[in-house]
Formats: structure tokens, sequence, C-alpha cells
């Protein structure tokens, strides 16, 4: 048995230590990284294509640390750069019709994959949300998963709060809806949530 | 209006009507079961999507993010070709040819009587004493020897330390400066021992203890935190005339291990949690350690 360290994940050599300021901007950026990576998942889908994400994200921060404004939250921060590569990856790349051909495939009657089991379902709930459009999945990891308020999540996304509140009141609309469909997940999904 | 009912009581699980609008909302949840059930639906699927995601946060970051938000990630062509992690295996102690079979009983004693502190002392001065076939080969018995006995102590310290809970002997308390404290232990040391800031991995430090490792001094590093999936966390430093090796992962004990070798210094991150969550700590303790 034996592990192998790819260049991409080797740990980092001895570059020189950053600065204070740095340093302590990187540790910032450590800690929110957890929350980073879910914010992702929600709006990639997948744990590598959000770990991409989240990369790309650490190394724009890390350019542009001087923008941060101190006394600001500097996780806003972070999910609005994340955001916005997500939008720049969706435009380059067309995903949002990929997304589409997607999502129809994984509705697909999987009746398994329906299944009540616990597990499942939060795996279908997260399917659920991926078939949601770009901006109300957004809108909803920010303001549901991520607890921003309505003006803090206007402010990642730059629109103004009312714009917030009718696209989570649409995201949370079609997710009902698409898990009304989808069977047992509201049945098991407290047992889900609960594990 | 459907969709403006649904706009309100939306804001109204969030928290984010005021007080006139709240008013408003609870009189129509007072007077249509209808709304009530709506809202209770929102809810449950707010729920849903919040459990969905909340397992994320506790799984282990990996490497490679670390570095990124280091600055790091620029730095990995300078890392080692496609270093290969090897688990190594405790080479049996029948492998060792021991000339004498006095000196496997005496080891056994050893251990037996005086534990893994003691029993690591003498089998490392009682490795000078081996007759080998040569000098490659004694150089290469005693390094494996060495390594297995370093390993072994790393891992037992961390069980008496799990043990011992609240009642540890702790040779520097974690304090408002624990930094100057270590210099202390590090009087006792051929080198001076540096503390890694691990709280951005929710690990606090928790002490440090001078100990024995392989018949020397070596500093032991202890890290908790609250989350009893993750548990205590050790770092031992200490000296050593071995080559580098890259960080290698084994287990000893029940215990999880990984260990490496960098300009004269020996380390090994030992915990009971999940070796990807190893793995990322590792990975930050030598960027801040300058260790590998």
């Amino acid at each position: 048995m034996s592990f192998r360290w790819k260049h991409a994940e080797a740990p980092a050599r001895a570059a020189e230590r950053a600065d204070p300021v740095s340093a302590r901007f990187s540790d910032q950026l450590i800690a929110v990284l957890p929350r980073l990576r879910r914010f992702a998942r929600g709006l990639a889908g997948t744990a590598a294509a959000a770990d991409d994400l989240v990369q790309a994200a650490c190394e724009r921060a890390l350019a542009r640390a001087h923008q941060f404004q101190e006394g600001t939250r500097f996780d806003s921060w972070m999910f609005r750069i994340v955001q916005t590569i997500w939008i720049d990856q969706l435009r380059a790349r067309e995903v949002r019709k990929e997304d589409g051909d997607v999502a129809e495939d994984r509705l697909g009657s999987d009746a398994a994959v329906r299944g009540i089991e616990a597990r499942l379902a939060l795996a279908e709930v997260r399917r659920a949300v991926e078939r949601l459009a770009p901006d109300q999945r957004t809108t909803l990891m920010l303001v549901t998963v991520e607890g921003l308020s309505y003006k803090e999540a206007a402010a990642v996304a730059g629109v103004p709060v009312g714009t917030i509140m009718s696209r989570l009141a649409r995201a949370r609309v079609a997710l009902q809806q698409q898990l009304d469909a989808g069977g047992g997940v509201r049945r098991s999904g407290k047992n889900a949530a609960a594990q | 209006m459907q969709q403006h009912s649904d706009e309100a009581l939306v804001a109204y699980l969030d928290g984010e009507l005021d007080e006139g609008e709240r008013r408003q909302v609870d009189a129509w949840l007072e007077a249509d079961p209808a709304v009530r059930e709506r809202l209770v639906a929102l809810a449950q699927s707010d729920d849903l999507v919040r459990g969905a995601y909340a397992g994320i946060v506790n799984e282990p970051v990996p490497p490679r993010l670390i570095a990124a938000a280091r600055g790091a990630s620029e730095a990995a062509p300078a890392a080692p070709q496609e270093a290969e992690i090897l688990v190594l295996k405790r080479p049996g102690w029948a492998a060792i040819p021991l000339p004498d079979r006095r000196w496997q009983i005496g080891f056994a004693a050893a251990a037996g009587l005086f534990g893994v502190i003691f029993g690591g002392v003498g089998t490392y001065l009682g490795m000078g004493m081996f007759n080998p076939v040569g000098p490659a080969a004694e150089r290469q018995l005693a390094a494996a020897a060495a390594n297995n006995i370093w390993l072994d102590n790393a891992a037992g310290y961390y069980k008496l330390t799990v043990n011992a809970g609240d009642t540890m002997l702790i040779d520097v308390p974690a304090s408002n400066d624990p930094r100057e404290a270590l210099q202390k232990i590090s009087q006792s040391l051929p080198q001076q021992v540096r503390l890694p800031d691990l709280k951005p991995w929710g690990l606090t430090f928790r002490g440090a203890r001078l100990v024995v490792v392989e018949g020397r001094p070596a500093a032991q590093l202890v890290y908790g935190t609250d989350n009893k999936a993750i548990g205590l966390l050790t770092l031992v430093i200490g000296a050593s005339k071995q080559p580098d090796i890259p960080p290698t992962f084994d287990r000893r004990q029940d215990v999880n291990l990984l260990y490496w070798r960098h300009q004269g210094r020996a380390y090994a991150l030992v915990g009971q949690t999940d070796i990807g969550y190893l793995w990322g700590i590792a990975n930050d303790v030598a960027w801040q350690l300058d260790a590998i």
C-alpha cells in the first residue's frame, strides 16, 4: 500500500514566509476555507470542481489582498470572489446549458437514488440545489446555508436587497417542488440531517 | 399574489421582516391554515438544505488549498518529483539478525519492565553492541531499528498523553505567550523549537513536554480541540542524524503517524484522526516550521 503525492498536492516548499500582514491575511483565508469549500460545493456541484474554484479564489484573493477593506467581513469578501469566478466559468463554458443536460440525466427515474435512505436523501437535496438557476443557487447558499443576512448577501451578489428576496423565494419554492417530486426526501430528510 | 406571499413567508422565516410586516404575516398565519402549511413546508426544505451541506465544513481541507492560501501554489514545481509516500511496515524483530539471543530477551525485558520510554532508550544504547555483518548493514539495521523506536516512542507518548487527560504533566503550559515559554524547553534540545499555529485547523495549543525519544530529548507539542472526532494531536520534534525523508505514513499502537526528517530534525505528527486531516496539518506545519 502506498500513496502517491502528486505535485499539486505536495506540501508547500519552504518559500520565504510572507510579511506579518500577508501572513495574517493567509491565516484568515485558511480559517474560512471550510466554509468556502461548502459554498463552492453548492455552486459547482462536485467536490473536485468546488476545490478548483476555491483554489482559484485563494489565488485571486492573494493577488488582490490590497483591495480588502479592514473592518469589513472577510468571509463575505471571499464569497464574492468565489461567486465571481464561478460566474466567469459559467459564461466561459456555457455551463448553464451543460448543467441543464446533466440535471435532466440526473433527474432520470433512478428510483434507488430517490430512495428513502438518509444518506441518499442528502445527495438528492444537493442535486435539487444544483438544478436551481445559478443566481438562485448562489442566494440560497449565501442566506440559508452560510447564514448571511439579506443585506450581506446583496453586497456579495452585487444586487439590491429586493432582488435577494425574490431570488430566495423562487429558489425555495423551486426546491420544494423538486423535493416533493423526488419522493421520499421529505420523509427521510430529518434523519439525514441528523446524521 | 402567490409570489408576493412566498417572499414574505421566506423573509419571515429568515427574520428579515420589520415589525409591521411581521405582524401582517402573523395575521395571515392566524387566518389561513394553507399559509401555515406552506410556511412549515418552506421551513422543512430550509432544514434539508442546511443538513445537506452541514458536513462539508468538517471535511479535511486538501493540502493544495492550504498551499494556495499561503500563496505557495507556484512553489509546487520545487516539490520532490512525485514523492512517493510509503506506508512502512514495521520489520519483524526476527528480520533483524541479533547475534545473541540474550539481547532479544534483554530488549523484551527492558520494554516490559520500563515501558516504551526506557525501552526506547535501552534499545538505542543496545544498538551499539550489535555485531553486524558489515558497516553498511550495520548502518541500515541501526537506521531501521532507530526509526522503529522513534515511531513507537512517539505513538507511546501520544497514548500516555491521551490517557493522562487533564492530569497530563506539562513542562510548558499554554499561556498568553507560549513561544517565550517554549524557549525553556528548547534549552534541553540541540535546536530551538518553534510553535506552529494550528488555530486555522481549530486546534489550540495545550502545552509542551520534554520527552525522550530514541534515547534523545525531544519536544512533544500537544494540541487539542473540542471536536471529539479529531481529539488530541501531538507533534514530536527531535534531532536526527538520519538522512532527510519525505512525509511518510505509519500506524502504531492504533494511532496514525505522519513522520518526516529534514535538515537534522525528525518530526512526527501523531493523532487518531483521519489521515487526510493529518496530511493537511502536516503540510501546514512543514510550511510554518520550514521543515520540508
